[in-house]
């Protein structure tokens, strides 16, 4: 289908028979303008894909436009026109030779058809057909972006470092509002560490600390950031099926059922032997033990859940 | 003083001394033996085997070392393995749990016991799971007391978490290690405790054969320097403090330097900065003490701050310059990618590639642990209540080990111990509170109208114990129904964690996996031994010579079993070697050819469950293949193309070209659809997809051999055409030649 969209493309432009270097040039003209990114449309998308260039160039194809609804779109855009406007900065001879394009499909609707995409956005890069850089297989066919390193400018830049003629100048701009957040923060903590020290020296502070941190820890915590999991399922569903899979609401449950046991055994044995009250010391021991066995049992019955062949049930 | 129940009181202090200490020795004895009765399902149910991947390794650097001797193991030059690279092993091998082996071997041929090497290898896990539960008791009772050590020991004996890495067969650096570790730790605690230059040296002695033995010694390299720090953050700084470090961090890391893998990485490297670190902090500090007795405080805090600050600054700029410089190695991949996360998956696929690095989930936790899971933060807080200095150990520890554990699942085995010693801490306070028969000593105040206030009571809870003098409020449980719920209660949840430790154990925990068990539809046991069967057909049916070309993961195996040469193995040290298997196998047959001649590969073995619904097998590895070899040549192989374009991973009709072509494709799925009569019925059991009518053909390789239930195929690649046509058109040729070639009737069905 890219073949024909070529072929079609370069029949059309038959008549007017621009030589390659006058392409070029416009191309140049192009990027200069648009701050080293090319706004594309399909008649200008035709001319930098021309069958015979000696320019590599990179495409993105996206929809912005807001009745689009694509918010991955709109979530890439900065990163690419940080990256072009990088790609600026080289030396003109090498800056020359490749190009960044963006095509909206509001603005080329025909060119989205033709080359049969469903999805957006996309990266093309378009490896040039003469000339030294072309590739040594002789396969000319645009090679896509993989966006598993997510939307960042950086592992952008990198990728398409392999295919331009030097790599891309990128750095990541300095976060300002960062530093200055940290570097406030920690002149800050420095002035109040007067009043604050009794606070950071107290023992109990530094417990809840450590207990929070290590309850969510083992309440699979580490797993959502990683696997970057929802917070919760499709209909309200707060477990995710299977062993090795959760939710995020899942780790609020869990560390909270942990913490209520361990809470219950720190009562019956830290805070219950003081009462001095037979009666109400009979009380709480009950309570805590009923407490117990309940959040017990209904933490095994949610492990049953997540294991089914788990064989144990308490009374739940 | 009134009591809820009598106590014998014509028994001497010397007579319930002796029984204690007996009944301890006892229930040592037991719990030893609990620990490695528990470890031997995988015996029982199967057969004395070693398991996995990495133990085939271990135990065949172990023959050698047992039949060779210690010099020829550490020049071993391993030319079958990484082939045509070979592997120097002494160098790049921790050899302590060889080494511990073949000392074993050794003392019982000395003693003319004539035991198989293998038997000592599988059980050398569960005998050393005994010593770990003695440690645990040694390490608890420095926190608590001796009941709480009995607890901990039993809880480390039977926990899954630890099961996991250890059952019989389980031939790997863990099984020793854990031992090490809690052994370590145990000695720098009495070290600390005493002020101990003696017990600080025999932490040096064991912290040296626990980095002989296993890489995560980088553990202990990391914990005690840490401990020491914080115990100087709060002011706690001791010469008994001194002692100890110092003398298990120079004596620890010049030993540690003499094991060949190491060498200087403990001068060179970030992971060891820390340790070094505070070693130089403590020489100020101590230096600082010294001064501050010669000196009145005026001067002494002027010269303090001056030289604390400019020591402070010029020792930045030392570290700072020697990285720079490249004296001091940045953090390596491995560790780095445990703070940051997204790192492995992006720039080292091949450690996020394994399975024991993914992260977990909290059904794990609880699987792995279950009670003493949640046990455990209580028994924190009961440590944060003494916070004596060893209680602060056992606070960084569950802290820092939740998260790793958190992050990659393998890492739960150094959680586990700290685990077992919170929870166990924490459950014999609630015993020891509940089976004590005082009762409290209410003093008839009618002010108070005999109850105590709630602050009264959070003051008594969170007050010091050990400080003398503190505020004694009246303590203790009335009546003898309140103890006997909680005590009822406590061995009911004991008897669960039982039961499940065992259920766990017998069901997961102890699949040899090189061979796997299904049950018959009469319920009876069905051994699938596909993996031995074909490895053996390797051994007695090609050349010595003959390269076997597979998958990683079953390099160790196959050097192991089947005695082949191999490409690429479980010692992922080359990363390269290991994504050119990977694009050959992710390549078409043309352009796989020439890497497999250039390779002298003989024949490539994959791995397929599809038949049988053994979901471990290549396909499903695959797209770790094309990622690594992605990773190299970025311009052949990319990831996308394996997908179809709606994204999904196929291996049905539907399936994207590049998959449809690749190698590894085509030799899984050749001849399936056959095997069903071709009636379309073809039906791969893992990925639930009907595989095509039509199978792919192979030019370039053979079918060599299939397992009975095809869980491992073999194929040969052939020699070039002898007339020098390539081999697509050779065949090409006659089969227009009509010459049909007989094929058996394949007689083989699928296992239901």
């Amino acid at each position: 289908m890219y073949w024909r969209s070529l072929c079609a493309s370069t029949l059309l432009l038959l008549p007017v028979v621009l030589a390659v270097d006058d392409i070029q040039a416009q191309l140049v003209d192009l990027a200069a303008a648009g701050n080293g990114l090319i706004r594309l449309n399909a008649q200008t998308y035709e001319l930098l894909t021309t069958s015979d260039r000696n320019w590599s160039a990179a495409i993105q194809f996206t929809a912005l436009d807001k009745r689009r609804r694509c918010e991955p779109c709109r979530e890439f855009d900065p990163s690419w026109t940080a990256v072009a406007k990088a790609w600026a900065a080289v030396p003109k001879e090498h800056r020359d030779t490749h190009f960044f394009g963006t095509l909206d499909f509001d603005d080329g609707q025909t060119v989205f058809s033709q080359l049969g995409m469903t999805s957006a956005p996309v990266v093309y890069m378009y490896p040039p057909t003469q000339g030294l850089r072309q590739p040594a297989s002789g396969k000319y066919n645009p090679i896509k972006y993989d966006f598993s390193n997510g939307f960042e400018a950086g592992p952008l830049a990198e990728q398409l470092s392999n295919h331009t003629p030097v790599p891309i100048p990128y750095k990541a701009p300095i976060d300002w509002a960062r530093w200055g957040t940290y570097i406030a923060g920690f002149l800050s903590s420095l002035s109040i560490f007067r009043y604050i020290a009794p606070v950071l020296k107290s023992r109990w502070l530094w417990a809840v600390i450590s207990i929070l941190s290590s309850l969510i820890f083992t309440s699979g915590y580490m797993f959502t950031r990683i696997r970057n999991v929802p917070y919760s399922g499709a209909n309200g569903n707060w477990i995710a099926g299977g062993y090795q899979n959760q939710f995020g609401q899942e780790v609020q449950v869990i560390a909270l059922v942990y913490g209520l046991l361990a809470f219950s055994f720190l009562m019956l044995t830290i805070i219950v032997p003081y009462q001095t009250s037979a009666a109400r010391q009979r009380l709480q021991v009950y309570l805590w033990v009923g407490i117990i066995v309940i959040i017990y049992s209904v933490l095994v019955s949610i492990f049953r859940v997540k294991n089914r062949g788990y064989p144990f049930r308490l009374f739940l | 003083m009134p009591a809820a129940y009598p106590l014998p009181t014509n028994v001497s202090p010397a007579t319930v001394a002796n029984t204690a200490s007996l009944l301890r020795i006892i229930a040592l004895a037991l719990i030893s033996g609990a620990a490695i009765a528990s470890r031997l399902f995988a015996v029982i149910n199967f057969e004395s085997i070693i398991h996995e991947f990495d133990p085939w390794f271990n135990f065949r650097a172990t023959k050698v070392l047992a039949s060779e001797g210690f010099y020829a193991f550490y020049n071993w030059f391993d030319a079958s393995a990484w082939y045509p690279l070979g592997r120097v092993v002494g160098g790049t091998v921790y050899p302590g749990l060889m080494a511990t082996s073949s000392v074993f071997y050794n003392i019982l041929h000395a003693l003319n016991l004539p035991v198989d090497i293998r038997n000592i290898c599988v059980l050398l896990a569960p005998g050393f799971s005994a010593l770990t539960a003695w440690a645990t008791y040694m390490f608890t009772k420095e926190m608590k007391d001796a009941s709480a050590g009995l607890l901990a020991a039993a809880f480390i004996g039977i926990v899954p978490g630890y099961i996991s890495r250890s059952v019989a067969g389980s031939y790997d650096n863990e099984a020793i290690a854990i031992f090490l570790l809690m052994f370590t730790f145990f000695c720098w605690i009495k070290a600390l405790k005493l002020g101990s230059a003696l017990f600080g040296t025999v932490a040096a002695v064991f912290y040296f054969y626990m980095v002989a033995a296993w890489g995560g010694y980088v553990f202990i390299t990391n914990m005690i320097p840490l401990h020491a720090l914080v115990l100087i953050l709060m002011g706690r700084f001791t010469s008994r403090l001194y002692v100890a470090y110092s003398s298990w961090y120079a004596i620890g890391t010049l030993a540690s330097m003499q094991v060949p893998f190491v060498g200087f990485q403990p001068v060179r490297t970030s992971e060891h900065m820390v340790a070094l670190g505070v070693f130089g902090l403590l020489q100020i500090v101590a230096f600082a003490q010294l001064i501050r007795s010669y000196l009145s405080s005026k001067q002494f805090q002027n010269l303090l701050f001056y030289s604390v600050v400019t020591t402070g600054i010029l020792g930045t700029f030392v570290f700072v310059g020697l990285t720079y410089k490249g004296w001091i190695a940045p953090w390596t991949g491995r560790f780095y990618s445990l703070w940051d996360t997204g790192y492995a998956k992006k720039y080292i696929p091949i450690i996020a590639s394994v399975s024991e690095h993914q992260p977990t989930a909290w059904p794990s936790f609880f699987m792995d642990l279950q009670l003493l899971i949640f046990l455990f933060p209580a028994g924190v807080i009961l440590c944060f209540r003494e916070l004596r200095d060893e209680h602060v150990f056992v606070i960084i520890y569950a802290v820092m080990a939740s998260y790793f554990a958190g992050v990659m699942v393998r890492l739960m085995l150094t959680l586990t111990p700290c685990v077992c010693v919170a929870s166990a801490v924490a459950f014999s306070s609630l015993l020891d509170t509940y089976i004590d028969p005082a009762e409290p000593d209410v003093p008839r105040n009618p002010q108070n109208g005999g109850n105590t206030t709630l602050e009264d009571v959070v003051a008594a809870a969170t007050a010091n114990t050990t400080k003398p003098g503190a505020r004694s409020a009246p303590k203790g449980i009335f009546g003898l129904d309140t103890r006997m719920i909680i005590i009822f209660n406590a061995f009911g949840m004991l008897a669960f964690f039982v039961f499940h430790c065992t259920w766990v154990t017998s069901n997961a925990y102890s699949s040899p996996s090189v061979v796997l068990a299904s049950s018959n539809p009469d319920g009876s046991q069905h051994i699938i031994d596909d993996y031995r069967e074909a490895y053996y057909w390797l051994r007695q049916n090609t050349p010595e010579t003959a390269v076997v070309m597979s998958w990683w993961d079953y390099g160790y195996q196959i050097a192991g079993m089947a005695d082949r040469p191999t490409l690429v193995d479980n010692n992922t040290w080359n990363n390269t070697h290991i994504a050119t298997v990977g694009k050959a196998m992710a390549s078409p047959e043309e352009i796989a050819y020439p890497i497999l001649r250039k390779h002298d590969v003989d024949y490539v073995l994959i791995i397929f469950g599809g038949l049988i619904g053994y979901s471990g097998d290549d396909i499903n590895k695959f797209l770790w293949m094309v990622r690594i070899a992605q990773g190299v040549w970025p311009d052949e192989i990319q990831e996308p193309n394996y997908f179809t374009p709606q994204g999904e991973y196929r291996i049905d009709e539907r399936a994207s070209n590049a998959m449809k072509n690749s190698l590894m494709y085509k030799m899984t799925y050749h001849r399936f659809a056959e095997l069903f009569g071709g009636s379309g019925q073809a039906v791969d059991r893992v990925r639930n997809q009907q595989v095509p009518k039509v199978g792919p053909t192979l030019d370039y390789l053979d079918e060599a051999f299939t397992s009975e239930n095809w869980i491992v195929r073999i194929y040969q690649v052939k020699k070039e055409d002898d007339l020098g046509r390539d081999l697509k058109s050779a065949n090409a040729f006659s089969q227009g030649k009509k010459r049909k070639r007989s094929k058996p009737v394949s007689k083989r069905r699928a296992i239901v």
